[in-house]
Order: C-alpha cells, then sequence, then structure tokens
C-alpha cells in the first residue's frame, strides 16, 4: 500500500514533465533536454522570492510566470533558427541550454541544496492507530498534479486557441492558408509546457527532495522514458506512462533490489520498446526505416 | 564484419599509417619540450580526444547522436580499473584493450533495442544511460569500491626513461612526460584505425546511412546493423578513452563520470568540427588546456576563481560556446579551412579558362 502511494505521488510528477515534454514535442518536434533545467531556474527565481518575504503561492505564481517567459524566449531565440535543419541541431543546442543553466544556477545560487517550506505537512495520516502512507502533502501534491493535467486537457479540447494549437501542430500548412499564425502557435506551446513543468519543479522543491541546480536531471530522464513509453505524441500516454514509471521505480525499489533501481527505468523503456515500438498509447504509424 | 577489416586494409593504409605515424613522432617530440604541467594536461586531452573521435563517427558519418559517452568511458575506466586493481602487472596494452571490447559490448547492449529508436529518443536513451552509470558505481560498492573508488598505478615510468632526466624533481617530470607520450601514442594508433574506418567500404555505407537511409536500404546496407555497429565502435573508443583517462589519473571514482562530462565532450566534438580527424584533434587539445583559458578568462573579467561564479566559468563558456556553434558554425573550428583554401585557390580566371575547353 505504501508502494502505491509513493510510486503515484512520485509518478503523477513525472506525467506533469512528460506531458511538457510531449506539448514542445506536438508543436515543433523538438524533444527539449533542457525543459527541467528551464523549470529548474524558474524555481530558483521563485524561492528568492520567498527569502524577500512573499509566500508560498506568490512563489508558485512567479515561478510560473517565468518559467513561460524563459519558455517563449528559447523557442524565439534558440529554436526558431533550427526549423528545417537536422534532427540533431537542435538536440545539441538545447543540450547546450541544458548546460548553461546548471553552471548558471551553480554559479549565482551555489550547488547546496535548499528546500522551499512546504504549504502542507508531510507527516503521514493515522487512522485507528495505523499509517495511511498519504500526508496532506501527497494530496496537495496530487490533487494540484491532476488539476494541471485537466486544465491543459480542456484549452486543448474546449478553446479556440486550443484548436489553433491542435491545428498548426498536424497540419501547419493548412492551418497557415486558413489564417492561423502557426509560428505565434509553436511560441505558446513552448510557453505552455515551460509554465507546467515549473509547476512540477516547484512541487519537487517543496517536497524532501529540495532543490539543488542539478535536481531536475533525474526528474527529466524518468519522465523523458514516461514520454517514450506513452509515444511522445499523446498526452494521454505521457500521463500513463509517468504512473507506469513511478510505480515501477518503486516497486523496483521495494521487491528487487535498490542497487539495480537507477537502470529500472531503462528497463521498462526497453520492455515497452520491445513490445510496441511506437509507444503504448499511439495511434499514428511507425516511420519505417 | 566488415568494419574489423577495414581497419587494416591494405591499399591506402600506407599513406594514413606514414600522417599518423610523422603526428605522432611530432607530438611526442613536443612532449619534451613542454613543461611537465603542460605533459600531463596533454595526456588528458589525448584520452578525451579518443572520446570524441568515437562520438564524431557516431554522429558524423552515423548521423547518431549519444549523450551516453560518458557512461561508455566510465564502463571502461571499471573494465581497466578493475582489471588493475587486482592485476597490477598486466601489460597496459591487455587493459586497455579489455577495456575496449568491455566498451563496446556495454554499447552493444545498450544499442540492441535502441536501433528501432532515432534522434531524440536515441539520444534521451543514452542519456538514461549515463544517468544510471554513477548510482550504479555507488551501490555495487564490492566491485567498484563505491564512493571512494578504485586506486592502482599501471602508468609507472620504466627505469630506462628516467635516465633521460635529472635534477631534484626527476621523477615527477618522467613521470609526466612518460604518461603524456604513452597517451598520446595510444591516441596516434586509434586515430590511424578511425582514419581507416573512415574512407573505408563501411565509412562510405555509414554517410549513405546518414543521408538518405532508403537509398542505403536499397543498396544492400542493412540499416539496423550499420547503426548498430557504428555505435559499439563509438562506445569501444569511449571506453578505451575512460581507461586511460582513469589510468592517468591512477584512480577511478563514480563522480569522474558525470552526465556533464558527455555534455562537454558534445562540446568539444561540435567545436572540433563534426565528423573529422581534425576536430577530434582540436577538441582534445581545448580541453587539454581548457583549464588555462578559464583561469585566463577568470582574471580578464576579475572574477575570483574559486567563487561560485569562477567555479562554473567552465561549464557557462562551454555551452555558450556549444550553442552559438551549433546555431553559427555548426561545421566548427575544422570548416575555418574553407576561407582559407579560398584565398589560396587558383584566380577564377584561369579556372574559368579550363572550364570552357
Amino acid at each position: 500500500m505504501h508502494n502505491i502511494f509513493a510510486g503515484l505521488s512520485q509518478g503523477i510528477i513525472y506525467s506533469l514533465v512528460a506531458l511538457s515534454l510531449v506539448i514542445i514535442w506536438q508543436s515543433t518536434h523538438v524533444l527539449n533536454f533542457a525543459q527541467g533545467a528551464m523549470a529548474m531556474i524558474a524555481t530558483y527565481i521563485g524561492m528568492t522570492e520567498i527569502d524577500r518575504g512573499v509566500g508560498y503561492w506568490w512563489c508558485v505564481i512567479i515561478s510560473v510566470m517565468v518559467g513561460m517567459a524563459l519558455g517563449g524566449v528559447t523557442e524565439r531565440v534558440l529554436i526558431r533558427p533550427l526549423y528545417g535543419k537536422p534532427e540533431i541541431n537542435p538536440i545539441v543546442v538545447m543540450v547546450g541550454f541544458l548546460g548553461f543553466l546548471e553552471a548558471l544556477a551553480a554559479a549565482i545560487w551555489t550547488s547546496t541544496t535548499r528546500n522551499i517550506a512546504e504549504p502542507f505537512s508531510q507527516i503521514y495520516f493515522k487512522s485507528n492507530g495505523h499509517l495511511v502512507f498519504l500526508s496532506s502533502f501527497v494530496i496537495f501534491q496530487i490533487v494540484l498534479a491532476i488539476v494541471i493535467m485537466l486544465s491543459v486537457a480542456a484549452l486543448f479540447r474546449f478553446t479556440k486557441l486550443g484548436l489553433q494549437l491542435r491545428a498548426s501542430a498536424l497540419a501547419p500548412e493548412v492551418s497557415r492558408l486558413l489564417g492561423v499564425r502557426v509560428s505565434r502557435m509553436l511560441t505558446i506551446g513552448w510557453i505552455l509546457s515551460a509554465g507546467v513543468g515549473a509547476i512540477a519543479a516547484v512541487i519537487i522543491a517543496s517536497g524532501n527532495f529540495g532543490l539543488f541546480p542539478t535536481n531536475m536531471d533525474g526528474i527529466f530522464v524518468a519522465s523523458f522514458i514516461a514520454a517514450a513509453v506513452g509515444g511522445l505524441e499523446s498526452p494521454l500516454g505521457a500521463v500513463a506512462g509517468g504512473l507506469i514509471i513511478g510505480l515501477g521505480e518503486q516497486f523496483i525499489l521495494a521487491y528487487w533490489s535498490p542497487d539495480v533501481a537507477p537502470l529500472g527505468g531503462i528497463i521498462i523503456l526497453v520492455i515497452a520498446l520491445m513490445i510496441r515500438p511506437q509507444g503504448l498509447f499511439t495511434k499514428t504509424t511507425i516511420r519505417r526505416v | 564484419m566488415d568494419w574489423l577489416r577495414s581497419l587494416t586494409r591494405q591499399e591506402t593504409t600506407h599513406s594514413r599509417f606514414v600522417g599518423m605515424l610523422f603526428l605522432t613522432v611530432l607530438t611526442l617530440v613536443i612532449t619534451i619540450f613542454l613543461p611537465p604541467v603542460a605533459d600531463s594536461e596533454l595526456a588528458g586531452g589525448a584520452a578525451i580526444a579518443i572520446v570524441v573521435l568515437g562520438l564524431s563517427w557516431l554522429t558524423g558519418w552515423s548521423g547518431q547522436i549519444s549523450l551516453g559517452n560518458s557512461g561508455f568511458m566510465a564502463v571502461g575506466a571499471y573494465a581497466a580499473g578493475i582489471w588493475a586493481h587486482h592485476h597490477a602487472s598486466t601489460p597496459l596494452v591487455f587493459t586497455l584493450f579489455l577495456a575496449l571490447v568491455v566498451g563496446g559490448i556495454s554499447g552493444l547492449i545498450i544499442a540492441v533495442p535502441s536501433t528501432r529508436l532515432r534522434g531524440p529518443y536515441l539520444a534521451g536513451m543514452t542519456l538514461a544511460f549515463s544517468a544510471a552509470v554513477t548510482p550504479i558505481a555507488q551501490n555495487f560498492t564490492s566491485m567498484t569500491g563505491g564512493e571512494g573508488g578504485l586506486f592502482f598505478n599501471s602508468l609507472a615510468t620504466p627505469k630506462w626513461f628516467l635516465h633521460f632526466f635529472s635534477g631534484p624533481y626527476a621523477a615527477i617530470n618522467a613521470s609526466a612526460q612518460w604518461s603524456a607520450d604513452l597517451a598520446v601514442v595510444v591516441a596516434g594508433v586509434m586515430f590511424f584505425f578511425m582514419a581507416n574506418l573512415f574512407h573505408s567500404r563501411t565509412g562510405r555505407a555509414m554517410r549513405l546511412v546518414r543521408d538518405n537511409d532508403v537509398a542505403a536500404e536499397l543498396m544492400g546496407v542493412n540499416l539496423a546493423r550499420a547503426r548498430t555497429s557504428a555505435f559499439v565502435v563509438s562506445a569501444a573508443f569511449a571506453g578505451l578513452g575512460g581507461a586511460l583517462y582513469s589510468l592517468l589519473q591512477a584512480s577511478v571514482r563514480p563522480e569522474t563520470f558525470p552526465i556533464g562530462l558527455s555534455i562537454t565532450l558534445l562540446t568539444l566534438m561540435v567545436l572540433g568540427g563534426i565528423g573529422t580527424l581534425s576536430g577530434a584533434v582540436i577538441g582534445g587539445i581545448i580541453y587539454a588546456f581548457s583549464e588555462n583559458l578559464v583561469a585566463h578568462v577568470n582574471s580578464l573579467t576579475g572574477v575570483n576563481p574559486v567563487s561560485n561564479v569562477g567555479a562554473n566559468m567552465q561549464g557557462m563558456i562551454f555551452s555558450v560556446l556549444l550553442i552559438l556553434t551549433m546555431l553559427f558554425a555548426p561545421r566548427g573550428i575544422v570548416s575555418l579551412k574553407y576561407p582559407l583554401q579560398r584565398l589560396f585557390r587558383a584566380r577564377p580566371l584561369s579556372r574559368g579558362a579550363k572550364e570552357v575547353h
């Protein structure tokens, strides 16, 4: 029972970051290796505002705003010149950006771990003297993640903006002919995605894990695996993939051996790719090579 | 196993052998005149150049990208380290060969499920691998020595080499130069192999795979096998380079091979020039003297080198250089030769005359 809760609460973070990766992948076909680092920087900036005495919720809002701005600027400055270039070029540039942001954060805020005071208690509830392995913080984490996911889904499903976003991802030329400003949609995709990533980073920094310049590295890797298991194309697949990875890691940790736990994600990815190379939740056909 | 045969191909190997031999001997002569500190830096640069060359082959010739080469370096380093730790008297050549083989095998294990993956998927998968290596090395303490790492001394300076040195620091000077010379020779051998691989049938097939995989398949190239073998060669080079690197330091520890090292390797490859021998040499030289460069930048800008900013200066400079090179000069420093060539080319008039008749 403990494992299920722990796995789910960790997995839902992976789902959030995986969702943000999928949004970018859908709109621009770039895997954003700096996604975690961008969210990390945004959280650091939010945290310095907490140090100045603003409340937790302001920190969340500031982090998300900074994250969104960073996402938009990144797309305009670093990614836009690379459309139509070999697919390796944006990978290299984003890996370079990842290295830059981590070095920058270490230069400004040092590499020591910091914690944002969590808004809710992390102490597990008790019922009839038994631990339930749920704390109000875990519930907050899960509820916030679900709210974000639902609002992203609603945005894509029910608004005009969402329709334009989906159209420009699916058929850029046709959308442009029909009057959708596709290049603006790409930027909006990055802004949205960076915002979702920043929320995940704030949740992580509020928990036991803390905030340090490379704190999103492991999360990014796990979330990438989650998105890849889901197929990179499907938001639903990303969410499901995140939960699968979270649970899988927790069960490997608990029932197999903590020593192999770092390899858990890769093992899950390999198995998933063997079953369905195009991802578990995608409908598109794989590119035959 | 076409590529294995191509390593010792007969027709054009001769000129390449002479060229590589000349460059290696030239570098060996240079090491005599370099101060000991520069010698040890050069040794590290030579080890890194081997890894960069392997990565350059993978990216420049087969069109794949790997963020896992720091992981393969770690695998090779630990293979060599564990062996050297228990069998201190093994000849160095054998230890390095072991690292090469183990690195290649680990590359094969990662490559087989990844051959279905392209571009970003492969990069992410290899990133996951290099992220897993450090905790694995920390966890399996009985073999890897855990956090503390392993220590060994396989690069002991031979007696006859010591005779060339005198003075109070003879032993230290001799050891610095011995390690530099050794690393340069190993790098020379590996560059020679790679030069042959570039110009072999396999190399040409690989370029076709990169540029047009459908055409390559129609020509009878087995795509999955081509991609896998490119990956294996790259991992083997990384394994050997990592082993050499840790032998030079006489120790191997988990944090020697962080993910950041993969980013550094990528930077060196892109800065030098993707897919070229000279690019890998330039990358190695940049790595060897990067600390001096960073110290120079720190003193120019007045940043305290032990402060936070100073300690992270190298990471920031390298990543900015990586981004700028990729955006504005994706072919790297090597591409500077094209304007130079144009400068010294025959006059347009005479060339036009040739084209007319």
